[in-house]
């Protein structure tokens, strides 16, 4: 029993080291005088410790999927490669939250320690196999955003932010925890694994109280997801946090809250049953709304940040209509769009955080007249932005085309026409930037501090990813089709 | 057994509705520990129901959790009545201008 306990610890070396990394870092801070401007040391420690954490996932990949500490938990290709995407996304928004004004030098590492502690919450999320985990993971993840919502003390609206976050975070997870109990008092067991073989053999009368718990326990995750009749939290959230947070909610916790999602349903619905048929309507009306709903209102917005925080729900709503196929073809379209929203999410925060800096604000304005100042910076946008559209020959391209045909294969033609028209809608808000960068006059001469070589090459570095995956994304798409779900 | 059933989708509930049309935050934050409450209460019935112990060891991290929540969520309304000196969400939109 011990032993066995002990065998588990190693596949979950990733987790602890993060906790470390989490607890040297609250060590390592106090060692700094107050107005200590100079805290490297912490950002080294942090990119070691990510770095060291990325490496034991690796080695983790390849080993066999099992599930761990009496199977509440579960190691498998799925979590692991989404916990690594987790690991670079965190990575990126730690180097940014170093560069970023707005967060104040005396709360650049409690970024940084808060962070670590979201990202744990994320991984426990991405391999939870039982309830509680779930529970304790969504809520790791909430607890310590809320506070990172506000980070920028002095500013009310980031206060406020904090505060919507927390209260809408508490009555979701509440609701969730309602459907919970409902799920084991129908089930009789917080287990993912095994329940399957329970739900099969239940009487029609229980199938029916256990449809509408699936619902209320979908809105826990939803609101996580940010999907769309409980995104109101998301867009006030993402603007009014500092942007090297808002970077990092829209890629950790929705990431997160996707690869619960997935699990879920591939163990709940994986088989036919009408709760199947519930579930994937039910699915299929809220990615529809999301991606809708999510890209018809950023073609209002003025704020950059804002705009983008609606796009961001817009992708979720793809993720999400991916899940509806309920097998492996959409879970590896699922794991790909991930891995690609991952890169081009990065490159338009940093670059929308680094003009921000410069001007104070971040309207769409700001961006005029940026090609002729930073031709380099420009076209990196531009790439980004044609990416998030889904225009060939870029990373999003492929990732879109991904899930299209992973809904055209099940048939579900009209979710694949909705997506499509959604990314033809979306063209309009993207390429706004691209037209404001290139057609008209700056507004000043002043040089944009951020725009440094070292920054320049960080943010070429990450687009990158965006090119090459359009065109070579053969070895990305074996690991992404590698990415099982593994179902006891 | 089914009181005990109504009890606690009773005090759900009136915890949900509470958060939804109250003005003040201490009262919606307080009206949020209802509506754990009555979930705990309902996971203890089903526990006893259906005669598994998984859900009572639910409830312990349920009460951990929630009381971190409302620690964050009151030292959330002081910073913001600092700024603010009100706790009353009218007076508080400024993100949804």
């Amino acid at each position: 029993m011990y032993l066995n306990y002990l065998a588990n610890i190693s596949r979950y070396i990733p987790e602890l080291l993060l906790v470390v990394l989490m607890v040297g870092i609250i060590i390592l801070e106090t060692t700094y005088k107050e107005d200590d401007k100079n805290k490297k040391y912490v950002f080294i420690t942090a990119f070691i410790g990510l770095v060291a954490t990325f490496v034991s996932l690796m080695i983790n990949l390849s080993g066999k999927s099992e599930s761990i500490f009496s199977g509440s938990m579960i190691i498998d290709p799925f979590s692991t490669v989404m916990k690594m995407v987790m690991v670079l996304g965190a990575l990126g928004c730690f180097y940014l939250s170093t560069i970023s004004s707005e967060i104040y030098e005396s709360l650049k590492t409690e970024f940084i320690i808060m962070a670590t502690g979201i990202l744990i919450g994320g991984m426990i999320l991405a391999s939870a196999n039982n309830m509680l985990m779930m529970y304790i993971g969504i809520e790791t993840l909430s607890i310590i955003s809320y506070v990172m919502a506000s980070l920028k003390k002095n500013d009310e609206r980031s206060s406020e932010a904090g505060l919507k976050y927390a209260l809408y975070g508490g009555v979701s997870s509440g609701i969730m925890l309602f459907g919970m109990s409902h799920i084991f008092g129908a089930i009789g067991t917080i287990q993912f694994s095994g329940m399957a073989a329970i739900v099969s053999k239940l009487s029609h009368n229980q199938l029916l109280v256990l449809l509408p718990s699936f619902v209320l326990f979908f809105v826990g995750i939803g609101y996580k997801v940010a999907a769309v009749p409980f995104h109101m939290w998301s867009p006030d959230v993402y603007e009014g946090s500092p942007t090297p947070v808002t970077t990092f909610f829209a890629i950790v916790p929705k990431l997160a809250g996707i690869s619960a999602l997935v699990r879920v349903t591939m163990i709940f619905f994986s088989f036919q049953s009408p709760l199947r048929v519930g579930w994937v309507g039910l699915m299929m009306a809220i990615a529809a709304l999301t991606m809708t709903v999510g890209n018809v209102t950023a073609i209002g917005q003025k704020s950059v940040k804002r705009m983008l925080a609606y796009s961001s729900i817009s992708h979720a709503g793809i993720m999400i209509a991916a899940l509806t196929t309920v097998n492996q073809i959409g879970i590896s379209a699922v794991v790909f769009y991930g891995i690609t929203y991952l890169f081009m999410t990065l490159v338009a925060f940093y670059i929308t955080s680094i003009v921000q800096d410069n001007y104070g604000n971040d309207h769409f304005e700001r961006f005029q007249g940026l090609a002729y100042r930073y031709p380099f910076m420009a076209i990196m946008m531009a790439i980004v932005m044609f990416s998030l559209t889904g225009l060939p020959p870029l990373a999003g391209f492929v990732a879109k085309f991904n899930i299209i045909s992973a809904l055209v294969e099940s048939r579900y033609y009209t979710l694949a026409m909705v997506l499509v028209l959604n990314s033809v809608v979306s063209a309009y808000y993207y390429l706004k930037i691209v037209r404001l960068m290139t057609l008209k006059n700056q507004e000043s001469d002043e040089e944009i501090e951020g725009f440094g070589f070292l920054n320049q090459l960080i943010i070429v570095s990450m687009t990158v990813p965006v090119i090459v995956l359009g065109i070579f994304w053969n070895g990305i798409m074996a690991v992404a089709s590698g990415a099982k779900i593994f179902i006891q | 057994m089914s009181i005990y059933y109504y009890l606690s989708a009773f005090l759900f509930c009136l915890g949900l509705l509470g958060i939804t049309f109250k003005k003040d935050l201490i009262s919606m934050l307080l009206c949020l520990e209802l509506m754990l409450g009555g979930v705990a209460l309902l996971f203890i019935l089903f526990s006893k129901a259906t005669g598994f112990i998984d859900a009572q060891l639910m409830v312990i991290f349920m009460m951990i959790i929630s009381a971190c929540e409302v620690a964050i969520g009151l030292s959330l309304i002081i910073a913001l009545y600092r700024k603010k000196q009100t706790i009353y969400t009218n007076d508080i939109k400024i993100l949804t201008e």
